[in-house]
């Protein structure tokens, strides 16, 4: 299977690669969003601000929109997460609009949310497969979905409760960085990947 | 909920990992990669690598020494020393740190924070605060400890968050390498003037002084250092006493 790791030129990308690459898989960097549709797996990662990742999404965001409702799997990480929503209070820039619902500032005495927090009423099988039940946050925003059904696990700080991970068919977005969320979070990953290639484009 | 958390900070040099008290005396202790890993399994939250010589030789080395570990490290690997520019940052998130220190370069010029955070996001930019108390007030040194500069630190850590620094990691001058305790009343300073989360490091001589720096410093986070490479103690000790102190802690896989 080609997984696509989106690249906005922003952050480390080798554990998440490291994660990412098993034995059959190739994992290529891609930094053009047209040549990135060219996968099995689209993968945008979690390091860097809103706009300027809105930015390099918006010369083919159709045709990724398209892809996503055809059911190209995609896994968005933190800020890849957040860019599956319409718009974020970050700054300006458009979504890709997949989940309807902003992105806002996390409503806590201590932003950013810096450290591994509790994941609470996991529903998607993922979490239990791979026995992750606290993982690793950083990030000052987070996620208000407008429909709820598409969470699929929450976490609170300070007080707000907010999406740890929303699922639409193939696509999966998860607030927490897997591939910092030390041996459950590889295997999260690890298991999604297995999801994605028995059940190709249906999972 | 958000738990606090247990940091192992490698002082390195060279590509090896090497503790000095305070800031003189170094010794080398062994292969940063190897250390970190295994203080990954034994339950770390998060690794520091602070490259002692800061120099712009040894940026290459420590950059090579970054992806060499991220490759095997899957919990946050924060990198300073020598940290200067926000094209250094982007080097470093490149190489493979989640998050970059930034210390003399932060008191040289402020606007490094705020450029790094706006092109990286505040949760990846943390001010490294070296603190030494001094005629009845906190002074700001730089240069591991060596310069000292007019700033107090109460305030020049609140100025660094107002910046964008995501992160305080603050270290006492005075307790590091002491192992007598964490420096409770800067630690409690700086966690009441700031909004974002503050690293308590230097004087962690046991467990209980890890415990009061989280609970009575207020800290986020405990950095440590020498007591672990000379297995005064262990990750799990320390995991285990902050449990017993009712503090919230990660759930060991």
């Amino acid at each position: 299977m080609k997984i696509t790791v989106f690249d906005y030129g922003a952050g480390n990308l080798h554990s998440l690669v490291k994660v990412l690459a098993g034995e059959n898989d190739r994992v290529v960097l891609e930094t053009d969003i047209a040549r990135a549709l060219a996968t099995d797996l689209l993968v945008l990662p979690g390091v860097g601000a809103f706009s300027a990742a809105a930015a390099q999404l918006a010369p083919a965001l159709n045709p990724l929109r398209t892809a996503l409702r055809d059911g190209l799997p995609c896994l968005g990480i933190c800020l890849g997460m957040q860019l599956l929503f319409e718009a974020s209070d970050e700054g300006p820039g458009e979504g890709i609009g997949l989940f309807a619902g902003r992105v806002t500032r996390l409503d806590a005495a201590r932003v950013p949310q810096i450290g591994w927090n509790a994941v609470e009423q996991a529903s998607d099988p993922l979490f239990a497969r791979a026995n992750l039940r606290s993982a690793y946050y950083a990030n000052s925003f987070a996620c208000r979905p407008r429909d709820l059904s598409g969470v699929v696990a929450w976490s609170t700080h300070d007080g707000d409760r907010f999406p740890a991970a929303v699922r639409a068919g193939s696509t999966l977005g998860v607030q927490f960085h897997p591939e910092k969320s030390s041996a459950p979070g590889v295997s999260f990953v690890r298991q999604f990947l297995t999801a994605i290639r028995e059940g190709g484009r249906s999972c | 909920m958000l738990t606090r958390r247990l940091i192992a900070c490698l002082d390195v040099r060279d590509a090896r990992v090497v503790k000095g008290v305070q800031f003189v005396g170094l010794r080398e202790v062994g292969d940063p990669v190897e250390l970190a890993t295994r203080y990954e399994v034994e339950g770390a939250d998060e690794i520091v690598y602070l490259d002692i010589a800061a120099s712009a030789e040894e940026r290459v080395t420590l950059f090579d020494l970054a992806r060499r570990t991220a490759e095997r490290l899957f919990i946050p690997l924060t990198i300073g020393g020598g940290i200067r520019t926000v094209d250094d940052i982007a080097a470093a998130l490149r190489a493979g740190a989640d998050k970059v220190g930034l210390n003399s370069a932060a008191v040289r010029r402020p606007e490094v924070l705020s450029e790094g955070a706006a092109r990286f996001g505040a949760q990846c930019i943390v001010a490294s605060i070296d603190a030494k108390w001094e005629d009845g007030r906190y002074r700001v040194y730089t240069h591991g400890g060596r310069t000292p500069t007019d700033l107090e630190a109460v305030g020049w850590a609140a100025e660094c968050a107002a910046r964008g620094a995501g992160e305080i990691l603050l270290t006492s001058i005075d307790r590091d390498g002491a192992r007598d305790g964490y420096d409770l009343a800067l630690t409690r300073a700086v966690a009441d003037a700031v909004s974002v989360p503050v690293i308590a490091s230097g004087g962690a001589g046991n467990a209980a002084h890890v415990c009061a720096a989280l609970s009575q410093g207020g800290a986020d986070a405990a950095l440590v250092a020498g007591i672990l490479h000379d297995g005064v103690v262990t990750v799990a000790d320390l995991k285990r006493a902050m449990r017993d102190a009712g503090l919230a802690v990660r759930e060991a896989a």
